[in-house]
């Protein structure tokens, strides 16, 4: 670091400052509920080179500190003073856009006819044309049905509105109004981002001010390091999965290599599924980019809270996405959900530390992001009313010292809640409950944080309820150090009653009036030994009622009478389970998976995944649906049936596995020798 | 009694609780400190009373007000010292303060904790019953159910419930009828409907409001028998008022009703002096700088009037009810300075508080603080500090601020100078970026804003903050340290009121129904506002309504408050309400719609129940001479500081920095290259010298 301490630290408050002045005038200002309600929007100041340096710590979506405006800006030649650079396309901008809602704005910032730095900002829109209003759904089996594609372009040249593309732009999203009110608003913002950096340059100096970015980023660098040094050398492997990829009931793995070696990472994720034919794929363009590298940002930030947010950060981590996977889609692939890929990546790599050095990260919270929506219909007019129920999460994961938090989750977007009297008073349903999920913890030494239970009563005949984002219905947030895995997600109809139904994981259903429809989400996963949980604080669980009383005896040995522990009962159930049980695993996955990775193990899906990217992409989904539905015959039934029923006996679908694995390397084998 | 003509203001801090006597005919104020007795916060008081009594002359009957300001309730909360309550919600919502707002406090942190549940989860208690949307009852009360409720909060033992069923915001006879069960059932039990107390859509943070109140009130109520009964002890009958939230005062009875009302009161009574001693100099537009010993406050006022917000936070929770819009923007004299791994050099967040204090302090403080870089800079003199009734312990200043000065790499004789002018830097660096920010959200332009200071830090550090800032000017009133207790005297009768009212209004076939609805809600909430304060007290004189509505374009996500001009009251109607909303709406957002039709959500009404005003004293002129010099660090060299007596300063009087004023309560630092010129009524407006 070159400039004086003092003058470090406090260009760390006066850039940060500049953010979030930025992000404060595109959120007064904004039109859309993304923006106003949830906070779906981003601001921040990029070196010339196109990584950030300053970027705000409360305001907006915290999760893209580690984008790069480089690529959008490369494809423009002819950068002048007064020009906006405008794009939403995942696969131009290298994955600075992740989805096509998202509207992307760089400004970049000139003085003396130098690039300084940028101004850039992004908002998730409203909507941007495509197959369905808001233009996101996990059926899109391609960019084109996502929308309208916007290459980096010039909205503003040289301080002149393009007038063209405003009009394009118009005639292709549902929203207009709202839409253009949102990038007047971003306009705004990139405008005090430039005027300040300016005010900035004539108080301290250009030089000081370009000097200045080099040290914070090599602060920022040098925290991070000194944190990843926790992690000890070596490799370590993990993998997660996705309850299936929309097409078919076959799970979508994610695979992560952690190799640390003195504090540098390295994050391989070779070995991941071969793109979907559903809109899951992540758009990195190859690159380090903010959804690979989430977690670890999470893991520093949380062991050094001084860090300054910029790309700094990051620069101790070298990832490997290999293209045509999921990780890194060849242009074209849909891209909407990918956050439902992102978060099981993310735990793979928390799984990857914890495999390293257990404690360094929490268990996996419960994993899912589902806005639940309700459709009603006038019956008079025919109108359509569609509005959000809920935005509903599981609980998060406890970790070494602490528990986990009960029905929230702040480990990707960190959103507000619907109040009920807000739903209710734009819908007839009655919201009847919402509240915490008895025993969806997973327990442990630290109890992993409930789901929570949300109930609504139909109203009106010709309603629907639609959740995407629903996951972990097949596989469930596992336990860490001895900690067992959080209940599976579930959606049931009229819970309860003799007409009780279970739905499974829904993508849309019409339910009558009268009905009441039941979303419960899962548990987050616990850490440590359950049998070592005070009994004290098991009592507690049960008095306050996040447990029941017999979770209390079959998961923590506890056992409880008249409100009262007894003691003598509970060390001899506690000393009977311990011997019954044996030594308890690092990652309690829970039956299911558990079921699956013994049929298809680490080695045996990297040779699958290895074979099927020797086919075309367009020819993968389909061979590899055969594949896996061969090994496991009652695959399309799995959500309703557990996978490990679905799988039965373990050996023989382990046999099966192996010849269709042979049968594929001769298939491929053979494509490969005739061309 | 008809001679009465002596108002009392009365602040209760946590170490000292400040007395503000006026002599309303005579135009005097008298200041007094008293140390706070944190064990009976009203012992203090009655002694303050006895000292301002003998120290002036005067006698009980010859006071004819006493206006008191508390953070008991305040610190309860912050502190979780409450009562024990009980929650009852509607069958359902039982969770309601364990899942929040959903949002958790860190986004990167994962060992960041949540907050505390204000009730814990075995004292929420659920009842089958609930409103719907549309006001009407969705479940009755079974009484044998609300019979078994009773019995249930019977035996939990607690002192206070709040009840909360959905969708009271738009009728509370479903809480008032179960809130009337309970009070028969359990006599001395003091219970809160969230319908009555403050009936806004959404069911966690009007729960809050309810909850809140509920957690305060027993010992709120406690608290103000006792001070009536010390008062009225002292021969003084005249009526005591308490200080609220939106910078009015409430009568004790309402207090005691409402004592929610007030936990926020401390620094709104600060921003209502300020407005005061800006509108005498014709300063409409300025931003509060309240530095005290762990936090610094501000507040921005335009056209004299100070900004509300309806998103606060009352320690972990957000409170929904308007109240004077003062923000924390970092650090206190006792923010502890200090060197990170890096050897960064970083002001906060920690706090050494009132104690242990400060190094300089001498009572065991061991880090070094803002207030230790004052003294080891010159700016504070630890002979004259608090009057000379505190000695501080320079050399021990000056060692613990050295020992950072050496983590940093600093060298050289004069290190520990340097590191203690860098701490103060990288302390306004950091408050002037929370100002930018502030006024960004208020959209306005900090170039025409004057920062008014006060507490015991405020004055010291302000020309610092503006000249970073680059604001203009700095205003001193005459007593900094009793600012809040002069506020609290000068503040009227205040109370805020809410109502929902959805309807569409605009050209839609149903709009003068709608209209007819909206306009009744409005009569209701001013008949009921009019009415309570007739029985507020008979010092009140005139009374003004405020009206303004919570508005959207149909189907738009957020609303705006749309404020209604007071010319426009009488005949407002729905064309004239549009018409002020698509012009608020073009003025923030570049555009309207008025095709679409607007929906109203909201209404809003303020009661200002106007109380005979206090006149400031004027000062008479002056020119004042220095009382001697001192070497003061800035800017990397050293000054020799003339020291002025704040009590020689008339209106009038001009200094030029590089100058120190002293005082009991502050000490004010003018910086080289400006100058302070006093008014009449003594304010000292400090301004950047012309060039």
């Amino acid at each position: 670091m070159k400039l004086d301490p003092i003058l470090i630290e406090i260009f760390l408050h006066k850039v940060t400052a500049i953010t979030e002045e930025m992000a404060i005038t595109l959120q007064r200002t904004a039109r859309t509920t993304y923006v106003k309600e949830a906070g779906d929007f981003g601001t921040a100041l990029a070196t010339p080179a196109g990584r950030f340096f300053a970027y705000p710590k409360v305001l907006g979506v915290s999760g893209f500190l580690d984008s790069n405006v480089g690529p959008a800006l490369a494809a423009i030649d002819d950068l002048e003073p007064g020009d906006v650079i405008l794009t939403n396309h995942p696969f131009a901008s290298e994955g600075l856009a992740t989805h096509m809602p998202d509207l992307h704005l760089i400004q970049p910032i000139f003085h003396d006819g130098k690039i300084v730095a940028h101004a850039w900002n992004f908002i998730h829109s409203a909507d941007i044309g495509g197959g369905v209003p808001s233009s996101i759904s996990p059926r899109f089996s391609d960019l084109f049905q996502e929308g309208f594609q916007i290459p980096p372009i010039k909205l503003v040249k040289a301080g002149v509105m393009n007038k063209d593309v405003v009009t394009l732009y118009r005639a292709n999203c549902r929203t207009p109004e709202v839409n253009l009110g949102d990038i007047k608003a971003m306009l705004a913002a990139l405008a005090v981002g430039e005027r300040r950096v300016q005010g900035l340059i004539a108080q301290h100096g250009l030089d000081t001010f370009l000097q200045a970015q080099g040290d914070l980023a090599e602060y920022a660098s040098t925290k991070a390091l000194a944190v990843q040094k926790l992690i000890p050398d070596g490799s370590y492997d993990f993998w997660d999965l996705l309850d299936d990829d929309f097409n078919s009931k076959v799970p979508i793995r994610v695979r992560c290599r952690l190799t640390a070696s003195n504090g540098q990472v390295h994050l391989d994720f070779t070995g991941s599924d071969p793109q979907v034919l559903a809109a899951y794929n992540i758009p990195t363009g190859g690159h380090r980019h903010p959804w690979l590298t989430l977690k670890l940002m999470h893991f520093i930030y949380s062991h050094d809270k001084t860090i300054p947010l910029n790309h700094g950060i990051f620069e101790n981590i070298t990832v490997e996405a290999p293209r045509g996977s999921i990780v890194n889609p060849e242009p074209g692939a849909a891209v909407g959900v990918r956050s439902a890929t992102a978060i099981r990546l993310n735990e793979a790599l928390v799984g990857a530390i914890a495999m390293a050095k257990p404690g360094l990260m929490p268990a996996p919270s419960g994993g899912i992001m589902i806005p639940s929506v309700l459709v009603e219909t006038d019956s008079l007019t025919g109108e359509r009313n569609v509005m959000v129920l809920q935005s509903l999460v599981g609980g998060t994961g406890a970790r070494n010292g602490a528990d986990g938090v009960d029905g929230r989750d702040s480990s990707l977007a960190n959103q507000r809640n619907t109040p009920i009297e807000k739903t209710e008073e734009e819908a007839e349903a009655t919201i009847v409950d919402y509240s915490l999920r008895q025993d969806s913890g997973g327990a442990g030494c630290w109890r992993g944080g409930t789901g929570v239970t949300f109930s609504v009563r139909i109203a009106r005949s010709g309603s629907a309820v639609l959740g995407r984002g629903m996951e972990r219905f097949v596989f469930r947030p596992w336990g860490m150090a001895g900690g067992r895995p959080g209940e599976k997600a579930r959606v049931v109809v009229n819970r309860g009653t003799p007409e009780e139904r279970e739905l499974g994981k829904l993508d849309i259903f019409y339910p009558q009036p009268g009905d009441i429809v039941t979303i419960m989400t899962p548990g987050g996963g616990g850490y440590g030994d359950p049998l070592d949980r005070p009994a004290e604080q098991v009592l507690s669980d049960v008095l306050l009622g996040y447990i029941s009383l017999a979770c209390a005896r079959d998961d923590y040995g506890v056992v409880i009478a008249d409100e009262e522990l007894d003691r003598g009962a509970t060390t001899a159930l506690r000393a009977t389970l311990r011997t019954d049980r044996g030594a308890v695993p690092a990652f309690d996955f829970g039956p299911e998976r558990s079921a699956w990775d013994a049929v298809f193990d680490d080695a045996t899906m990297t040779d699958i995944n290895a074979l099927l990217m020797r086919l075309g992409s367009n020819a993968r989904p389909q061979r590899r649906r055969e594949l896996f539905e061969r090994v496991v015959p009652r695959l399309p039934q799995v959500g309703l049936l557990p996978m490990h029923e679905a799988i039965g006996d373990i050996p023989e679908a382990q046999a099966r596995a192996q010849a269709e694995l042979a049968r594929l390397r001769s298939e491929i084998e053979s494509i490969h020798a005739g061309s | 009694m008809s001679d009465a003509s002596y108002r009392i203001g009365i602040d209760v801090g946590g170490t000292f609780t400040d007395f503000v006597l006026a002599d309303v005919p005579r135009r005097t104020l008298r200041f007094h400190k008293e140390p706070s007795v944190p064990g009976d916060p009203s012992l203090a008081v009655e002694r303050g009373i006895e000292a301002l009594f003998a120290q002036n002359g005067i006698t009980s009957d010859e006071v004819e007000l006493v206006v008191h300001g508390t953070t008991i309730g305040l610190n309860a909360i912050i502190q979780r010292r409450g009562a024990r309550m009980a929650l009852v919600v509607s069958k359902g919502n039982r969770d309601l303060l364990e899942i929040a707002r959903l949002r958790l406090p860190s986004s990167y942190d994962f060992t960041e904790p949540r907050e505390v549940p204000l009730v814990p989860r075995d004292l929420v208690f659920e009842i089958d019953a609930r409103m719907k949307s549309d006001g009407t009852v969705l479940t009755p009360l079974d009484p044998a159910e609300v019979e078994a409720l009773a019995g249930r909060l019977k035996a939990s033992g607690v002192d206070a419930v709040a009840i909360l069923l959905l969708n009271s915001y738009r009728d509370a006879a479903l809480e008032v009828e179960l809130a009337t069960h309970l009070r028969r059932a359990l006599p001395g039990v003091l219970i809160t409907e969230s319908g009555v107390i403050w009936p806004e859509v959404r069911e966690y943070e009007r729960g809050l409001v309810a909850g809140l109140n509920a957690y305060i009130q027993p010992l709120m109520t406690s608290y103000f028998e006792r001070l009536k009964a010390r008062l009225k002890g002292k021969g003084i009958t005249a009526p005591i008022y308490i200080t609220a939230n939106n910078g009015g005062t409430l009568s004790l009875e309402t207090a005691e009703a409402r004592p929610i009302d007030t936990v926020l009161s401390g620094p709104a009574s600060g921003v209502v002096a300020s407005t005061r001693v800006g509108n005498a100099a014709s300063r409409k537009e300025i931003i509060t700088f309240d530095m005290g010993g762990t936090s610094a406050d501000i507040a921005v006022c335009q056209s004299g009037i100070p900004e509300f917000s309806t998103s606060t936070f009352v320690g972990d929770f957000p409170l929904m009810m308007p109240v004077v819009n003062v923000g924390a923007i970092g650090a206190g004299g006792g923010s502890i300075v200090w060197a990170d791994a890096q050897g960064l050099l970083k002001v906060g967040p920690l706090s050494a508080g009132a104690d242990p204090g400060p190094v300089c302090y001498g009572r065991g403080g061991t880090e070094p603080t803002l207030t230790d870089c004052y003294v080891v800079l010159g700016i504070i003199d630890p002979a004259t500090f608090l009057g000379g009734r505190m000695k501080l312990d320079a050399d021990a200043a000056f060692k613990a601020v050295d020992a950072i000065a050496a983590r940093l790499g600093f060298a050289g004789p004069d290190r520990a100078i340097a590191a203690a002018e860098a701490a103060l830097r990288v302390a306004s660096a950091k408050m002037a970026t929370e100002i930018t920010k502030l006024l960004a959200t208020a959209g306005v332009d900090p170039r025409t804003f004057a920062l008014v200071a006060y507490g015991g830090a405020g004055p010291t550090h302000a020309n610092l903050l503006a000249e970073e800032a680059q604001l203009t000017a700095v205003m001193v009133p005459t007593a900094p340290g009793t600012f809040c207790a002069l506020g609290a005297l000068l503040a009227d009768v205040r109370r805020d009121y809410v109502r929902t009212a959805r309807h569409l209004i605009g050209e839609t076939p149903v709009a003068n129904e709608a209209w007819m609805a909206i306009s009744q809600v409005r009569q209701d909430l001013e008949t009921e506002a009019r009415a309570w304060i007739a029985n507020e007290g008979d010092l009140i004189g005139e009374s003004d309504i405020v009206v303004s509505f919570n508005m959207r374009y149909l189907a738009q996500a957020s609303e705006l408050e749309i404020v209604v001009p007071s010319h426009l009251l009488h005949d407002l109607d729905h064309r004239s309400l549009g018409d002020l909303f698509h012009a608020q709406h073009h003025k923030l957002y570049g555009f309207s719609e008025p095709r679409v039709p607007i929906q109203t959500a909201t209404v809003r009404l303020a009661v200002i129940g106007r109380v005979a005003p206090v006149s400031l004293p004027s000062v008479t002129s002056s020119d004042p001479q220095p009382q001697g010099e001192r070497t003061v660090w800035h800017g990397g060299r050293k000054w020799d500081a003339k020291i002025y007596a704040r009590s020689q300063i008339g209106h009038g009087a001009r200094v030029t920095g590089p100058a120190i004023v002293e005082q009991l309560d502050t000490t004010t630092f003018i910086l080289p290259g400006w100058q302070a010129e006093a008014d009449a009524l003594g304010t000292l407006h400090l301004t950047r010298e012309a060039a």
